[in-house]
């Protein structure tokens, strides 16, 4: 495994669920990849597919979902391999932190428990020693006295904690990747911002690449090198995170980032709103999945599926007829002022 | 507890609800937990106050305590609630009825606050039937509330609730809060469980009728962004009790109190232009049953002195205007203050 | 705990999925039962018309009175399909009308207990305190003591009277109708639409009409057949011991007690009583399971 391969690619993923009277398109065109030591966000509305992306990488896609295309993990590719070896590659390549920590602790075995068991499970190592590192990885995550919090149920944490102790679970192989799918959202603002610190300090200090999925474009914002936004289960503008906030050209990601009310806004700003509903599974739009939605939406966007086509910087891409204009300006200080500017 | 009837810059003097001294302490399993501790509010006709304070302040409990919505067993509860001159901790529970239909109540989950069984026309027209209102005038007013809110009577006619997206039940919640006609709706959390993009549908409209109708709203939220945007004032809530109370330009550009402060550093900005440092300092939240002597806030506090242990402070007004509780308030701008940009 | 994220599993709209994926057509369905289930509800509902329309069974004698021979064999004609009994009555006829009988006083006896279960139920839920205290103490005392020998103390003390019967019987089981009620109503009590109907001015009554009741039904009725077939069992046992309907009114129970006297030399004619009470109650305890599980998976999905 050589040093410049990214971690994780994904080509042309797609993923199915069979349903009757039609089998249902929850993803499709999926190409990414997350290079090593960086940090890729993934944003979307609910259902747009954020989940089941995590999921089918991971390997844990439901029985009814097919998963087409090629995953490469580590230069590995996922589909050759047998599915047990692949469960144990997964396993070992990749941690990962879901949103409720309530339902992902055992709540009838101490915490530092299940952290070691995990650890046993994965390496040969005697009982004493499984737990030292669970131990270490309590204190890692910042955990007061993880010794005695070792001994501890999971009732006895908050949620903050809970979900501080599903990072320290997600941390024992040593994983290359980190993915955290909403792992902040059930939390309040001032926990939120702790968990999401810490789990960029680890991200840094361990040298590992992270995926932060989120509905949430303030959480990935700052946090994250690379931004995939996700729409009715297609990329529909992907790049450097910087760029794509400072100047969406996508119409989606653009009326998105408007209709978040932002701080600096005055009291009683009107937001701008996106008209319609999202696209369900069952009837998919032809062309453009935003079209229905879309304010500069014609001919083309209701018949045709835009091709992804790059920008000026060829890192970043989007799939829309009719994109924005490339604003090239000086970077300005804050994204959302220049937004809040333009939205009035 | 201190009296806060000192005036507020930025009030009007014609207030439509004073709450005074409101306590609400839960008992649960032998132990007294003080979910509300001495919370003295006011909000005028026509004014939006956003409640903000994380998980467990007592946001809700304030909102229900208003509404007289608590539950009995379990609960006792303390303080003056004026309500255009009426006194409601006073009023017995036909008293109560009597004022239902002028404060309305919003629910955070959309799906749950409505029946499954019953249908939307039904639901909207619950408040009505209630009060007595005869069916033609009741038909009428059942759609202009939905109107109100974007829909046709003829959409919503013989459907049930989760044939309906969140966002369109927490329209039919905002249209059956409507149709009753009421001065104050208590906005408990109206869009944390919606999409960005329909949750500025769900704030502009809250607007709007906010306008049309000259209603007065408390808009609790975690959000502090969404706070800032409805409210024309703001208290924050840190374990039961108000630490900071002021108009939004005071909170959101010069917070005083050093939870605030934490609050608004907290509040993630999609601001793409820097990476954020992240900071590796965390502090425990106290316990509720057995708060901190003095401010409750010391154990998080980075300012904290022994003076903070040894006395609790009182809400105070701040050299800006408004009211804190603390012994040592900010008087900077705020460092991620966006008005030092501007 | 496996491997960080295996088991972790979950958190997807699954209800949404069905409901989007489902064309309207197929809601209208028959809601998918197992063909056992749907072969137990047939037997119910033939069972019921029988209840109803025995009267009017071209040909079947009356089931009061002699008709052949005693203990006769079973045989190929409508009234000797069963065999006769010890003095010479139609078993079938008997059988048939056993259930007019045995139907009729589970049927009233569930409306009382019902009703009576319902509205403590509610009112203990809803207002908790003294009167949920006693409703628990209550449903625990009863189902703590053996239903036949409470229904025994009871007959002996009134004599024996479908009516009696029927008090009696309703009364066995309205603790625990009462108990389901009631965790229904404490489930919804802090919903947001019961304290959104209490912020509209709603009474408390009206509350609990239009809002809690209607959601309560679903969990009653999936525990009915259950009691239901409770009931048939220990009326059967009470007519057994000779306590039940009187004499010469056909019951089940009485007989099985009748028959057992000669069962050595015509073990046949023990059969058609037997069978009655089996399948009613297999059919009604499947009928139970069936709408229990539906219930459930519902709930889950919603
Ligand atoms: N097991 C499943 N069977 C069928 N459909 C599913 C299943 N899981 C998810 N879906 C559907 O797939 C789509 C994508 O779901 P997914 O959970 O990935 O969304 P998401 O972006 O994670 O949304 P959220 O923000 O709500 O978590 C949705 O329309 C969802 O309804
Ligand atoms: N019925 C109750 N019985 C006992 N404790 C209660 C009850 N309702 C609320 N509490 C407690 O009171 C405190 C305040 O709760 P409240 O729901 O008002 O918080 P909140 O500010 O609305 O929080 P959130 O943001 O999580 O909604 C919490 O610690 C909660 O556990
Ligand atoms: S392709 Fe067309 S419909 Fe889609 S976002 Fe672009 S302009 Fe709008
Ligand atoms: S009183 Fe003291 S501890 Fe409390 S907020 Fe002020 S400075 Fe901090
Ligand atoms: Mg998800
Ligand atoms: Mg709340």
């Amino acid at each position: 495994m050589s040093e410049d391969l990214p971690i994780l690619a994904c080509r042309d993923m797609s993923c199915q669920i069979s349903a009757r009277p039609k089998a249902l398109d929850v993803l499709q065109n999926i190409d990414f990849t997350v290079a090593r030591h960086t940090a890729l966000g993934i944003v979307g509305e609910s259902g747009a597919g954020k989940s089941m992306l995590v999921k089918s990488i991971m390997g844990i896609a439901p029985a009814s979902v097919r998963v087409n295309g090629q995953i490469m993990l580590d230069g590995q590719d996922l589909f050759a391999m047998k599915p047990r070896d692949r469960a144990r590659f997964i396993g070992r390549k990749v941690g990962i932190v879901f949103q409720n920590p309530m339902t992902s602790l055992n709540p009838y075995v101490p915490v530092g428990r299940q952290i070691a068991e995990a650890c046993r499970q994965h390496f040969d190592v005697p009982r004493d020693e499984a737990r030292q590192r669970a131990i270490e990885l309590l204190r890692t995550v910042g955990i007061a006295d993880p010794e005695d919090c070792y001994d501890y149920y999971p009732h006895h944490f908050s949620g903050g904690m809970k979900q501080r102790i599903m990072i320290a679970a997600s941390l024992i192989c040593h994983p290359d990747l980190l993915i955290a799918d909403e792992a902040t959202t059930a939390l309040d603002v001032t926990v939120q911002k702790e968990v999401l610190d810490l789990l960029q300090t680890i991200q840094e200090q361990r040298q590992m690449s992270m995926i932060l999925v989120s509905h949430n474009l303030g959480v990935v914002a700052g946090r994250t090198d690379e931004i995939l936004v996700l729409y009715g289960g297609h990329v529909v503008e992907y790049g450097p995170t910087s760029e794509v906030f400072r100047n969406p050209r996508h119409r989606y990601t653009e009326a998105l980032l408007s209709a978040m009310p932002h701080m600096d806004q005055p009291t009683h700003t009107r937001l701008r709103t996106i008209a319609g509903q999202p696209p369900s599974l069952a009837n998919k739009p032809a062309g453009c999945p935003f079209a229905p939605r879309c304010g500069a939406a014609e001919g083309p966007c209701h018949t045709t599926m835009p091709d992804m086509r790059t920008g000026t910087d060829s890192r970043h891409r989007f799939a829309c007829h009719f994109p924005l204009e490339q604003t090239v300006g000086p970077a300005v200080v804050s994204g959302a002022t220049d937004r809040g500017a333009r939205a009035q | 507890m201190t009296n806060t009837r000192l005036p507020v810059a930025g009030t009007s003097p014609s207030r439509l609800l004073e709450i005074e001294n409101l306590s609400v302490h839960f008992s649960r399993s032998g132990k007294l937990m003080r979910a509300v501790d001495g919370v003295s509010l006011h909000v005028a006709a026509g004014e939006t106050l956003g409640l903000v304070g994380e998980s467990g302040s007592g946001k809700t409990t304030i909102g229900r305590a208003l509404l007289r919505l608590l539950p009995e067993a379990n609960t006792q509860w303390q303080g003056s609630i004026r309500y255009q001159g009426t006194d409601l901790a006073s009023l017995s529970r036909a008293g109560m009825r009597g004022m239902r239909g002028r404060m309305q109540m919003i629910f955070q989950d959309p799906v749950s606050s409505f029946n499954p069984r019953r249908r939307i026309e039904d639901i909207v027209a619950e408040g009505l039937v209630i009060q007595g209102v005869p069916k033609a005038e009741r038909r009428t007013r059942v759609e202009a509330a939905l109107a109100d809110v974007g829909f046709a009577l003829a959409d919503v006619a013989g459907r049930k609730p989760h044939q309906f997206s969140g966002g369109q039940c927490q329209r039919i919640a905002i249209a059956r809060a409507l149709a009753v006609q009421p001065d104050l709706i208590v906005c408990d959390e109206p869009v944390a469980s919606l999409d960005v993009s329909v949750q500025a549908h769900v704030i502009n409209l809250l607007q709007d009728i906010r306008e049309a109708r000259r209603l007065a709203m408390i808009f609790i939220s975690h959000d502090l962004a969404v706070v800032k945007n409805v409210s024309d004032r703001v208290a924050v809530l840190y374990m039961g009790k108000v630490v900071e109370m002021g108009s939004g330009e005071q909170i959101y550009d010069r917070p005083a109190h050093p939870y605030t402060r934490k609050l608004l550093e907290a509040v993630p900005v999609v601001d793409a232009s820097r990476k954020l440092r992240p900071a590796a300092d965390q502090q425990a939240i106290p316990s509720r049953i057995r708060p901190p002597s003095g401010c409750a806030f010391r154990t998080r506090c980075p300012r904290a002195v022994a003076r903070c242990g040894e006395e609790e402070p009182i809400l105070t007004p701040a050299p800006r205007g408004q009211m804190v509780a603390c012994h040592f308030p900010h008087d900077e701008t705020a460092p991620f203050s966006t008005a030092r940009q501007a | 705990m496996s491997s960080p994220g295996a088991p972790l599993v979950q958190g997807t709209r699954l209800g949404d999925i069905a409901r989007a994926a489902m064309p309207a057509t197929s809601m209208l369905k028959l809601p998918g039962g197992t063909l056992f289930e749907m072969l137990a509800a047939a037997f119910l509902v033939f069972l019921v018309l029988i209840a109803l329309f025995v009267d009017f069974i071209p040909g079947l004698v009356s089931p009061k009175f002699p008709y052949g021979d005693f203990s006769q064999m079973p045989d190929l004609t409508l009234n000797g399909l069963l065999g006769t009994d010890d003095i010479g009555r139609s078993i079938l006829s008997r059988v048939l009308y056993g259930a007019r009988a045995s139907l009729t006083i589970v049927f009233v006896a569930t409306c009382l207990s019902v009703s009576v279960g319902l509205l403590l139920g509610m009112l203990a839920g809803y207002y908790r305190g003294m009167l949920e205290r006693m409703v628990d103490l209550y449903a625990n005392t009863m189902s703590a003591l053996p239903s036949v020998l409470v229904v025994l103390a009871f007959v002996t003390a009134t004599g024996t009277s479908v009516g009696a019967i029927i008090l009696i019987l309703g009364i066995l089981d309205i603790g625990t109708y009462a108990r389901v009620a009631k965790a229904g109503v404490i489930s919804q009590n802090n919903r947001d639409y019961v304290l959104a109907a209490r912020a509209m001015g709603a009474t408390d009554a009206r509350i609990l009409m239009k809002e809690i009741l209607p959601n309560l039904i679903p969990a009653l009725t999936a525990v009915m057949p259950t009691l239901m077939a409770g009931l048939i069992i220990t009326e059967g046992s009470l007519s057994f011991l000779g306590y039940g309907i009187p004499a010469p009114a056909p019951s089940w129970g009485g007989m099985i007690a009748s028959s057992t006297d000669l069962l050595s030399r015509f073990p046949v004619l023990i059969v058609g009583p037997t069978m009655a009470i089996v399948l009613t109650v297999y059919a009604l305890n499947t009928v139970g399971d069936y709408l229990a599980h539906r219930l459930n998976s519902r709930e889950r999905g919603n």
